[in-house]
Order: C-alpha cells, then structure tokens, then sequence
C-alpha cells in the first residue's frame, strides 16, 4: 500500500503545461505572428527538467508564463492541479542578470523574498544567512551586489529563490553570463543544492552541454513557432567526474545536435555555431 | 620534487571532488585580493587627491595674487576693481558690524524655504507623475513648455500675484527649485531597471509594497541629482529677485553697495554669495554620497 502511494507520487505532475500558445498582433495589420504553438509538457514533481532551444524559440516567454508574469494566448498552465492566473511565492525565478537590487546588501537581497512572504525580521535574517552560506557566500553578508563577482551575485541570487521555500525553482539561462570555470563549478552546486531541497527545477538554457549535464530530463524546443520537438531522458545516474568526456554523454549530446540543427541551420548552414553563441 | 607531487595531486583534488570548493576558495581570494587593491587604490586616491587640492588652491592662490596685483600695479582701475585685501577688510567689517550676517541670514532663510518647499512639494508630485503613465503622457507637453520657460521671465508676475515682499522671494525660489527635482524624479520612476520590476513581482508584490520597495529606492540617486541642481538654483534665482526689490539679503547688499558706490561692499557680498554657493553645493554633494552609497559610477 504504501509502495504504490511512493511510486505515484514520485511521478506526480508537478508542473502541466496544456497545448500553451502565445500569439502577437502584427504591428503592420498583417497576420498575427505564433510565437508558441501548443505546447504540451508535464513536469514532474522534484524533477531537473532542462529546456533547450534556440534564440527566439520563446522558451523564456514559457518560463513567464510559469512564473505568472504573463499569460497565454490559449491554453493553460497548471501546478499542483490549479491554474496559474498570477506570480506567487510557490515559485521562484533565477535570472541571467541577477536582478539582485543594488541598494542592499547580499544578505538583504535574500531577506527580500522572506519579507514579500511576512516571515518575522529575527527569522528572516537567521534564515538568509543560512542560505548565503548553502551557496558557499558565509563572510560576505554586508557585500554590496557591485562588490561582487558575477558568480557571486548568482549564487546570491540563487539563494534569494530558495530562502522563501518555493516548490518550484524557473532558471531563465542563469549561468549564460558567466565564464566557463565559474560556470561549471555553480553547475556542480546547483545539482546538489537539487539533491538537497528537492526542489523542482526548471532550467532554461541554449547549451546543448548544459542541458544534458544538469537535467534528467531534456525538453527540445524548436523556434517559429515554438513547439516542443521531443523530450529526451539522460541514461546518467550521477555527475561525479569528468561527465562530460563521457562516450554516452556524446551520443546524447550528438543526438540533442541532431534535432537542433535543422531548427537554427541559416542559409549558410552554420547552425551549430549559433545554437551556442546565440543566447534565447 | 615532493613540493612537484603535492602541487599535482592537490590539482587533481579540485578537479574531482572537491573541485567546487576550490573554484570558491579561488572566488573569495579573488574578493579579498579586490579588497586590498582597493585599500591601495585608496590610499594613491587620497595622495591624487591631496594633489589635485593642491593645484586647484594654486590656482585660487594665483587668482588672489592676481586681484591684489593687478589694481596695485594700475593694471585695472582700483577703484572698479579694489585689491582683495581692500575687499576682505571690507568683508570684515560687514561682518564685525553685523550687517552680514543680517542680509546672510536674510538670504539664507529666503533660499532654504523655498528650496524645502520645492523638496516636499516637488518629490511626491514627481513620484506620482512618474508611476501613473496616464498622468505622465496627459502632463508631459505642459511640463516640457514650463522647463523652457525662464523661472526669471517670471518673476514680475510673481512679484505682481504676491508684492515684494518675502512670499514673492520664496515662491520664486520655490518655483525654479521645483523644476531639476520634479523633472529628475519623474525620470528616476521611469527609468528604474525593468528586470527589478519584473523580479519582484514574480515574487507577488502588489503595486504599493513594488513602489515602496523598489520604485523608490532605485529612484533615489536621480531624485538627488535634482535636489543638488535644485540647490544651486536656489541661490543663483534668489540672488536675481533679491537685485530687482528687497530691502535685505545678499543680492541687495550687493546692488545697495554698487549703487552707493561702496565698491569693496560690493565685492565683499560677492565673496559671500559665492561662498555659500560653495557651502550648499558641498552639503549636498555629501548628503547625495550618503543616501547612494550602492549607485556604481
């Protein structure tokens, strides 16, 4: 009895996103251009799902439309069973800039989302201390955003979104603005900052290695209109390692390559390149 | 050789396991190392600091000689154009007599009330226009006429609504005070980072707690780019009102000493006003340092 309650709830959907399209009205009176065409995805609870695209596929319009911050044209986005209509403290949003606000200080910045959420001031600060030091920021507490590196601010922010206890946590290409090796090595946390909260986890990016590296499963979109292509499950059951110079990780990689290409190949064919630089 | 053999295993140690703790430790060393940078940088600041103090005063220095100078050499007429020291024995006595300190006070109390209305008045009004796009968009084409207006192509008129008394000194003051803070707070409103916006509303905030804890605090360093304007404007427009009618003030002692031929009067009220001028500008400059600490410049 209690087997079969474990294993359905470790398949419940957490996030469904039912045949969501977006649509805008040409500005020149001409036909409306479909950004998003019925999108349907299931997003299971405690689950890294990677989502991965080309620029301009809409895939950071899906992730709004998650957190909120805007609505489709048709369709509907569910969590937990009940219709999105608004923002809300179930679900935080991790952004490529940051978004830290200037005028206060790292710890501040955490404590923001504990004051939109009413916890009492002696909890708030107790609690965004504990999170500063899960993302290894212990000692910079009275930092100004400006006197932090870009990784800094990321983690700070990061641990922004965790400190209010969300159930879900939106990563709109967080590490996109980042050098290589602070990129990996947030990357490394993230997982196990995952592994820990059990957070669900919704992670934007345009990096075929990115996707297969963090997720447990990768959504392909492609662009114009935006639609999910496939969803494909990666075979790895840990990142101890040098994953990536792993053969299956490869083929994966190859594979994702595969479906991409033909989504963002120009006229000139250099699809690949453009997958990588471009950002979404 | 064994030091060799520590460097490479502790090499690869951080690219295995403990590879995110090393990236960490390389991150706050990178911290500290600004940290110390910035003492350095700090103190050669002071040291260009203290250099650049001492050219501008030699500068001041050379002006002084130059006013003492010039008229004792018959360069200039000394009559026109008295000796600094003729000027400052004169700004002495104005002072030891109390007439200074009278039309400074006078001037002083005219520039602030004026100013400080312009600050309550204008701030609140600045941030209402700029949150409402309605009320921006329906106001925009007066306030653009208004900006271009003289506040001195005005005064007669204020003079003719309020006498030429003290109320037609500080509304003066007040309406040419009201404009670099108004203008300024309504574009701080405007032009607040959308993605802040955007961040704290994914966190449920509605538009009174988003104003009041992101709005506000990002408008701030704008909104004290026009209270310094603001500042300056307020001596320089009260200055020009207290020429055309008053019976008191740093700009009458000024005309009063010209027209009574008290020539080192004259340039003893000068002396002041752009000593204040100085005072105000200082003050606030300290106070704007004070409130945007965070603003990266």
């Amino acid at each position: 009895m209690t087997i079969t309650l474990d294993s359905r709830t470790a398949t419940r959907t957490k996030i469904g996103i039912r045949e969501v399209s977006r649509v805008f009205d040409s500005p020149d009176g001409g036909p409306p251009f479909v950004a998003m065409d019925g999108v349907t995805l299931d997003v299971r609870e405690g689950e890294f799902l990677t989502l991965v695209g080309p620029s301009g596929c809409g895939k950071s319009t899906l992730l709004e439309m998650i957190a909120g911050l805007t609505s489709p044209s048709s369709g509907e986005i569910v969590i937990d069973g009940t219709p999105v209509t608004g923002p809300g403290l179930d679900r935080g949003i991790v952004f490529q800039q940051y978004a830290l606000f200037p005028w206060r200080t790292a710890l501040s910045n955490i404590e923001f989302g504990l004051e939109a959420k009413a916890v009492p001031r002696r909890e708030r600060a107790e609690l965004a201390r504990h999170y500063l030091d899960l993302v290894g920021l212990s000692g910079f507490e009275h930092r100004h955003p400006h006197e932090l590196s870009g990784g800094m601010r990321q983690r700070v922010a990061i641990a922004r979104s965790l400190a209010f206890d969300p159930d879900v946590l939106l990563m709109d290409e967080p590490f996109a603005a980042l050098d290589a090796q602070t990129r990996e090595s947030l990357q490394e946390e993230l997982l196990t900052i995952w592994e820990k909260t059990g957070k669900t986890v919704v992670f934007i990016t345009h990096g075929i290695d990115e996707a297969l590296y963090l997720g447990q499963r990768v959504a392909v979109m492609s662009s114009r209109p935006g639609r999910i292509l496939t969803t494909v499950e990666t075979p790895f059951d840990s990142r101890e390692g040098d994953l990536r110079a792993d053969p299956t990780f490869g083929e994966y990689r190859h594979h994702l390559w595969t479906l991409l290409r033909p989504e963002t190949a120009g006229p000139t064919g250099s699809g690949r390149l453009r997958v990588v630089t471009h950002d979404g | 050789m064994a030091d060799l053999r520590i460097g490479a295993g502790q090499r690869t140690a951080g690219r295995t396991g403990t590879g995110t703790l090393a990236v960490i430790t390389s991150e706050r060393t990178a911290g500290t190392t600004t940290g110390t940078s910035f003492r350095k940088s700090a103190g050669r600041s002071l040291q260009k600091a203290a250099g650049k103090a001492l050219r501008n005063s030699a500068a001041i220095v050379l002006l002084l000689g130059l006013w003492e100078a010039l008229p004792r050499l018959g360069v200039v007429d000394r009559v026109f154009v008295p000796p600094i020291s003729t000027d400052l024995a004169a700004w002495w006595d104005l002072l030891v007599s109390g007439r200074l300190t009278e039309h400074f006070q006078a001037s002083l109390l005219r520039s602030l009330a004026g100013f400080g209305l312009a600050i309550v008045l204008a701030v609140p009004l600045g941030l209402l226009i700029g949150w409402y796009r309605p009320l921006n968009d329906f106001l925009t084409p007066v306030l653009e006429l208004f900006r271009n207006t003289s506040a001195v192509a005005l005064l007669p008129v204020f003079i003719l609504i309020f006498g030429l008394g003290e109320t037609s000194k500080v509304v003066f003051v007040f309406y040419a005070c009201s404009w670099p803070i108004l203008l300024n707070t309504i574009s701080g409103v405007r032009t607040v980072e959308p993605l802040l916006i955007k961040s704290a509303r994914s966190l449920g905030l509605g538009p009174i707690r988003l104003f009041r804890k992101v709005v506000l605090p990002a408008a701030v360093p704008t909104i004290f780019t026009g209270v310094r304007l603001a500042g300056a404007h307020s001596i320089l427009v009260l200055l020009f009102a207290e020429m055309v009618g008053a019976r008191a003030g740093l700009g009458y002692l000024i005309n009063d000493a010209q027209a009574g031929f008290r020539i080192p009067d004259m340039y003893a009220g000068i002396i002041t006003i752009s000593l204040l001028g100085l005072l105000f500008n200082l003050l606030l400059l300290a106070l704007q340092r004070r409130f945007s600490t965070w603003r990266v410049s």
